[in-house]
């Protein structure tokens, strides 16, 4: 890890209903390259939020986000070019059910003319056959159990080559026999040095793998630390009552 | 033999062979189709635009950044909105009349002026068709989209679009069957369409049964022909549910 900010994040607000709901309420936050950054919190606490704004998804309403030392919240700037380099993971997969594996993984490297359709076809069958699903590449998203189908939505974001991924609450839609093996695809990817944003309420996940944790509420971030300084001794009352819940 | 079977073969000899007067149905068909066909090109692709423009400031307009741009689609919305209203609230019947003798009255082509006609009222309801299944496909595939970096144009051509046009088959289909069926109104208006054909027999020959029969059966047939089309495309489009 070095101490190149990939993203800088200052300020950031998100509300709703012209101020009546404050889903973000200044957040400020630096990501290193090769960071992995686990962030829990209570449901509504704006953590997804969050996570979406970073590649806009969620317009902010305050605010900036720089990525890469752009200022992404500037209207001037062309978000599908920041958007190529930042990967997103969904709770509910996503996948386009009218394509095969192989076209769900190649269409946005084809269209963006990132790679030829043959490099892209060979590189999305290496990266299926990493998560172990290299025979399902014919195959269509519905013949797919949950954790196959969110196995190949992160190889899906991969095959863009990002600098980053998000994970907005990956094994939350998962029967909980299928989460290991998503678990397992991400462990892979933050040893492999990948810098990921994970919402999740996966804590083992995230004593194992963060590197920092965070804990929002409230549309702001609480605390932060390593996952020791959290988990083993939080030291905001939020933190402590969240966990005293979750754990 | 019966009196009445003799009746019945003289009657059909005088409806359709006499004069070679099935030629008037045979004619009737081709203009039928064609009227139906080309009709239905200009209503789905009135309707594609419509859509496109509704649902694009539906989505879009807050995305937007040039403020030209953002005054056209704002513009070009609320066009489309008075052009569905006045469509969709007013009988099909007083449109074309308004088409043919007060729009385009100087114009002889009756066909074309039919065409524009039923195409101007087709896609009204193609249009709010299409939304529809616009509307219904999850947001989740447009942000999925969008998050690997494809902008709006793309991502609704490659991944929104095939999903709504697979969804609203079966109403689209609905609506052809309609179209085609309404074009029988056309006659009212000098068009020589499958129904006008039976009425000139009529005219001439003073029989009902056996012209307004043959063009029920006629009209029958076209149908059960096009929709078994649409359930040939629909099971070819259903291949990823498996």
């Amino acid at each position: 890890m070095n101490d190149k900010k990939l993203i800088r994040v200052s300020g950031l607000k998100k509300h709703y209903k012209d101020g009546a709901i404050k889903a973000l309420n200044g957040v400020d936050m630096e990501v290193s390259k090769g960071e992995v950054i686990v962030i829990i919190g209570p449901s509504g606490c704006g953590k997804s939020t969050f996570l979406r704004s970073l590649n806009l998804l969620e317009v902010p309403t305050e605010g900036q986000i720089y990525l890469s030392d752009v200022d992404i919240t500037d209207r001037k700037v062309n978000i599908n070019i920041h958007r190529q380099k930042v990967g997103m993971v969904f709770q509910h997969f996503n996948l386009f059910p009218n394509m095969t594996i192989l076209k769900n993984m190649t269409l946005a490297p084809v269209q963006l003319k990132k790679a030829t359709k043959e490099a892209a076809e060979k590189k999305a069958l290496e990266m299926l056959r990493v998560v172990g699903l290299e025979d399902r590449a014919e195959a269509y998203p519905n013949q797919l159990s949950g954790g196959q189908k969110q196995r190949v939505a992160i190889v899906r974001a991969l095959c863009m080559e990002p600098e980053v991924m998000l994970f907005d609450e990956p094994t939350s839609a998962l029967d909980p026999e299928m989460v290991g093996e998503v678990l397992d695809v991400m462990k892979k990817l933050a040893a492999e040095g990948m810098t990921m944003l994970v919402v999740t309420h996966e804590m083992g996940f995230a004593r194992e793998v963060a590197d920092r944790v965070i804990f929002m509420d409230e549309g702001v971030i609480m605390e932060q630390g390593t996952p020791e300084e959290i988990f083993n001794n939080p030291q905001n009352e939020r933190t402590k009552a969240f966990l005293n819940k979750v754990l | 033999m019966p009196e009445w079977i003799v009746k019945l073969q003289k009657d059909f000899v005088t409806a359709f062979i006499e004069d070679n007067r099935w030629k008037y149905l045979v004619e009737g068909i081709q203009n039928t189709i064609i009227l139906t066909f080309f009709a239905l090109i200009l209503g789905v692709v009135l309707g594609v635009i419509i859509a496109a423009v509704r649902t694009t400031y539906d989505k879009q307009y807050e995305e937007i950044k040039n403020p030209v741009g953002k005054i056209f689609l704002a513009i070009g919305n609320w066009i489309c909105k008075v052009y569905l209203t006045v469509i969709r609230g007013t009988p099909a019947m007083v449109q074309i009349l308004i088409i043919f003798f007060v729009i385009m009255a100087s114009s002889d082509n009756k066909m074309l002026c039919g065409i524009i006609a039923f195409g101007i009222n087709s896609g009204a309801y193609v249009a709010e068709i299409i939304r529809g299944g616009i509307m219904s496909i999850d947001g989740g595939q447009t942000e999925a989209g969008r998050s690997l970096g494809l902008n709006y144009v793309q991502t609704m051509w490659f991944i929104v679009l095939p999903q709504t046009f697979k969804n609203i088959l079966p109403a689209l289909a609905n609506e052809f069957i309609v179209l085609l069926k309404e074009t029988a109104i056309a006659g009212y208006v000098g068009v020589t369409d499958l129904t006008r054909g039976a009425n000139i027999i009529r005219g001439i020959t003073y029989q009902s049964l056996f012209p307004l029969l043959a063009i029920a059966a006629i009209y029958l047939v076209m149908v059960m022909f096009f929709t078994w089309l649409v359930e040939l495309l629909e099971r070819r489009l259903r291949k990823s549910e498996r």
